[in-house]
């Protein structure tokens, strides 16, 4: 008799655990849709260090309301199409809660009107094109990062403070982002006095751009305005150096025109080199300096900004969740709207009315290859006008 | 006056000597093209590729503590027994076929995509970029040369010169170019054929190599760095004559040179558009190229 | 005991009425189970189909290899999304590519049927590459973020009418006009047009000796490939509501030629069937491994070395035998 009951207790017991168990278990899909091949692939790779390094300190401290985040990888190989293509997938058949991961913004627009139509958020933690969370706003894509007119507007204030008056030449990459840049900075540039002596776009993946050198000699410029990335900067910085231009003359550039993955390529041509950027390894907070911490400690590198935006993105989504206590995407959209939340960056904001996120922004000079703070920005000041009309 | 000599030293004349510089590496690259193509009538669309390997094995070579000057010599020829187990195991496979350049060109292709993820699995998407050997400059009339470029240009004219020499100069050169004429009375002749097929792929991969090597510290490393001469490689040889060494040398100096000084007066991006127009003009006007082919010249 | 040819021509309407009926139970199957991703997949693969087709047309019967049809496919696309963007007509964007398919045929082909063999390749190939770098830094079709926002569309067949956004109705929308664009290259190279473009893969030089102008077959030839590509161009915009420069790059180029090889060469049902395979390979290798690139370059290799002639060469060999026993009174 007291057997049976002992057993029938014993199975009630094991089957009240399988039960809270599964329910337990049922995780929380993120999708993530990255260029893990192609041109991009070292962005992607941060992009993924950083989304997994959060993912798994939330995981282990519970989970999203007791939930496990997991994460689906997509490669989109640095193309609109395929990254629509992908993402359907992740919406429609694994039915991810909330997709992430796009660089280009050309994907970032694409996926996200995918989104509108299928009823799901996204959210960006690289595409820097203004008009993300500008005219081309949507209601169901956020971003997390800081957009180029954040960052001209760190830079420019750096600018007039250090060089006033500055002859500045403009050398871009001649696509829409590289073009964008450039003119973003132009204008805050030339609002705080400095003028423009020349501008030359070279062709994407320019493997010379000594050609070029003769318009800079011949202008005189005292600054060099850069946006160039990945493999462009390696090339155009050293041969600056190997030209001897870089004597008399101050770099600056775009947030990715150096990061922690062309750094060591271009050596030590890097030096003196200031940008306007969201992020740093050098900020000194106890977050970033945990964040930083962990992320070597598992991937033996150190983080840019792709990797700290990414990181910063699991924390948002996770604030948000907790706050709509759902993963609807109503109720989700809503609690993102305005939220606050801390990162290694010091405390973000995500403004309502574009769906931008709200940050301090640093002015950071490279010295002896570290990425140096000198200056900051507050996140008001930097963030710029709501230019959202769509809601 | 002083205007337009002040305009000839520091803008036209700087913009020739890195146009020089830059055209050196372009012909490196389309030598070993163009005697693939004008020999072995292969279009070998993993040329890229190669030159992309030359690089990564100096880099890793590099890594091991063995110096440049080295590394100048030891990969070209490290990569000899590869094009030449390339072209036995997968080229020969297909030459056979009616269809040759078809297949040739897609086996090739699919080489160039294996190829560029292999780089990318074992180095990581991030560039890398050994140290400039011969830091430095000179100032020659007021014309600013880096001490590194200038070895390029020469290093790189010694080579091509050795190429055209061995060619047209010597017995095994003479082998090569009768084969490219008429495969079959070559080897009744005693030529060994399918040696100097073999040898011929090895060889024109190897420069690709070599240019790679040589270039890596003015243009970095990475894993798409194979696609970064293609068009302008094929249209050197096209405009040049396929198969024909000289063609590529002249070619390659006046397209550069043509990029270079356009880039002055109009949008940089405009140049590519330029230089394809040069190569669909030689087509429609004279197909051969401006020496004709390999053998037949 | 029928001939060759004509068992050969059963076995390919035989395909073709095969792929037709799995394409019906396809729709009918995801239209029951509430399916979008797989039925959008599948018209995505059909309509890159259409690029594989063009791409046939010239390799498999003309014996030219284009390295750049991308180019006529992705401005098809870009046509019809500016089309769509003005006047949300699906009949009028089919048609505007169809004008622009004749037109871009008609200037490319001029430039490019003066060569043969590997230069036509490569002036393809440059052909492609300028124009598309010319899309992605033109500000007025979007430069490199491409062209959003082409609306969904309601396309009107007479007795019913289908919205874009239904992954069904429009999967049998571009099943019909793909098999259609099929059909008709089906038919014309079964004339004796088709067979003199046959004649000239085979030896062209000895074409002229027969009495004809090899120019104007090429040419001729050329504009009903471009003409396929565009066609099948306009259709992307529906599916996807957005076009982008990546569209003209030689990748989607490369990839079309590397669907025509994997489903065999001269075939035409073989550009459906690989593009279909390829599509499938791709979905199911990428979400496996980041490496892909080689997985897909190990693959093709393999195709060209050991199946020359691709998935119809390992099919329709024995459809035509099952067709012959058949036929044995």
């Amino acid at each position: 008799m007291v057997k049976a009951f002992q057993t029938s207790a014993l199975a009630a017991l094991f089957a009240a655990a399988a039960i809270t168990g599964v329910r337990a278990a049922d995780p929380i899909k993120i999708g993530v849709v990255t260029p893990l091949s192609g041109t991009y692939a070292g962005i992607g790779q941060q992009v993924r260090w950083g989304l997994d390094l959060a993912v798994k300190e939330v995981n282990a401290a519970g989970g999203i309301m007791g939930r496990p985040i997991e994460l689906l990888y997509e490669d989109e190989e640095a193309n609109p199409a395929v990254a629509v293509q992908k993402a359907e997938k992740l919406f429609e058949v694994a039915k991810v809660d909330f997709l992430t991961g796009t660089v280009s913004s050309g994907s970032t627009l694409a996926v996200g009107q995918l989104a509108e139509r299928a009823g799901k958020l996204i959210a960006t933690t690289v595409s820097f094109a203004d008009s993300i969370t500008g005219d081309r706003c949507s209601p169901n894509v956020f971003r997390v990062n800081a957009r180029a007119g954040q960052q001209s507007a760190a830079l420019a204030v750096w600018l007039s403070k250090e060089k006033p008056q500055a002859k500045v030449f403009y050398l871009g990459p001649d696509y829409e982002m590289g073009r964008s840049t450039v003119a973003a900075f132009k204008s805050s540039a030339e609002k705080v006095g400095a003028s423009t002596v020349g501008e030359v776009f070279a062709p994407l993946d320019a493997k010379d751009y000594t050609q070029y050198f003769g318009q800079v000699r011949a202008a005189r410029p005292q600054v060099l305005y850069t946006s160039v990335a990945g493999n462009d900067t390696v090339r155009l910085l050293s041969q600056l150096q190997e030209f001897g231009l870089l004597t008399n003359l101050t770099l600056v550039g775009a947030s990715g025109t150096v990061t922690s993955q062309n750094i060591s390529a271009i050596g030590k041509a890097a030096e003196g080199f200031v940008t306007g950027v969201g992020y740093s390894t050098e900020i000194n907070s106890p977050e970033n300096k945990k964040f930083v911490d962990a992320f070597k400690a598992a991937y033996k590198a150190e983080p840019d900004l792709y990797g700290a935006d990414s990181y910063g993105l699991i924390y948002a989504y996770k604030a948000a969740v907790e706050k709509a206590k759902s993963t609807e995407t109503d109720k989700v959209r809503e609690a993102l709207r305005g939220l606050k939340w801390m990162t290694p960056q010091g405390e973000k904001t995500i403004r309502a009315g574009d769906h931008q996120a709200i940050q301090t922004m640093y002015v950071v000079r490279i010295t002896n290859g570290q990425f140096n703070i000198g200056g900051q920005v507050g996140g008001e000041d930097a963030v710029g006008p709501d230019a959202c009309t769509r809601f | 006056m002083a205007e337009v000599l002040d305009y000839i030293q520091f803008v036209l004349a700087p913009q020739v000597v890195t146009g020089l510089a830059f055209g050196v590496a372009v012909i490196l690259v389309a030598i070993g093209l163009t005697i693939i193509f004008g020999l072995l009538d292969v279009i070998n669309m993993s040329h890229g590729e190669f030159y992309a390997f030359g690089a990564f094995s100096a880099l890793a070579l590099g890594w091991l503590g063995i110096p440049f000057w080295l590394l100048l010599v030891l990969v070209p020829l490290a990569m000899l027994p590869v094009g030449y187990a390339v072209e036995r195991i997968l080229i020969q496979r297909v030459f056979n076929r009616p269809d040759r350049h078809v297949t040739t060109l897609l086996l090739t292709f699919g080489l160039g995509l294996v190829l560029e993820d292999a780089f990318r699995l074992g180095f990581g998407p991030n560039p890398y970029r050994p140290e400039t050997p011969i830091p430095g400059a000179v100032v020659l009339f007021g014309i600013f040369l880096p001490n590194y470029r200038l070895f390029l240009i020469v290093v790189g004219a010694l080579v091509i010169a050795a190429v055209a020499l061995v060619v047209y100069r010597t017995r095994l050169g003479a082998m090569v170019r009768a084969a490219a004429f008429d495969r079959n009375m070559a080897a009744s002749l005693g030529v060994p054929v399918a040696w100097v097929y073999a040898g011929a792929f090895a060889f024109g991969i190897s420069l690709a190599g070599f240019a790679g090597v040589l270039l890596a510290p003015i243009y970095s490393v990475f894993p798409t760095m194979g696609r970064d001469f293609i068009l302008m490689a094929f249209t050197v040889v096209i405009v040049g004559g396929m198969g024909s060494i000289a063609g590529a040398v002249v070619a390659g100096l006046f397209l550069t040179q043509v990029q270079a000084i356009a880039s002055l007066y109009i949008s940089p991006v405009w140049t590519d558009p330029i230089v394809f127009g040069i190569m669909v003009v030689m087509l429609m006007v004279r197909p051969q190229g401006l020496f004709g082919r390999l053998g037949y010249a | 005991m029928p001939d060759a040819l004509t068992v050969a021509a059963r076995a390919n309407h035989l395909l073709v009425v095969a792929l037709l009926v799995a394409g019906l139970a396809f729709a009918a199957i995801g239209a029951a189970l509430n399916d979008t991703f797989y039925l959008r997949l599948a018209t995505e693969a059909l309509i890159f189909g259409g690029l594989a087709l063009s791409v046939d047309i010239l390799l498999g019967y003309t014996g030219l290899l284009s390295l750049g049809q991308a180019l006529y496919f992705g401005l098809g696309a870009y046509l019809s999304a500016l089309v769509l963007m003005a006047v949300p007509s699906f009949w009028l964007a089919l048609a505007a590519g169809l004008g622009a398919g004749l037109v871009l045929g008609l200037i490319g082909g001029i430039i490019a049927i003066r060569v043969r063999g590997v230069y036509f390749a490569l002036i393809t190939f440059g052909l492609a590459q300028v124009v598309a770098k010319v899309v992605y830094n033109t500000r007025s079709l979007g430069a490199s973020d491409g062209l959003l926002g082409v609306p969904i569309i309601n396309i009107d067949l007479g007795l019913a009418s289908v919205s874009s956004a239904s992954p069904a109705g429009f999967f049998l929308v571009v099943l019909a006009v793909i098999i259609g664009l099929y059909a008709v290259s089906a038919y014309i190279l079964d004339t004796p047009f088709g067979r003199l473009l046959i004649a000239l893969r085979a030896n062209d030089r000895r074409v002229p000796f027969l009495g004809y102008r090899t120019a104007s077959l090429r040419l001729s030839s050329f504009v009903f490939a471009a003409v396929i590509a565009t066609v099948s161009g306009t259709l992307y915009p529906m599916l996807r509501g957005f076009v982008s420069p990546e569209l003209l790059f030689f990748s989607t180029s490369g990839n079309a030629v590397i669907t025509v090889l994997l489903g065999g060469v001269g075939t035409l049902m073989g550009a459906l069937y690989g593009s279909v395979l390829l599509t499938v390979l791709r979905s199911v290798i990428g979400t496996w491994t980041e490496h892909h690139l080689m997985i897909i370059g190990l693959l093709f290799m393999g195709a060209v070395i050991f199946l020359p002639n691709g998935l119809m060469g390992l099919v329709r060999p024995a459809v035509e035998r099952l067709l012959m026993r058949k036929a044995r009174p």
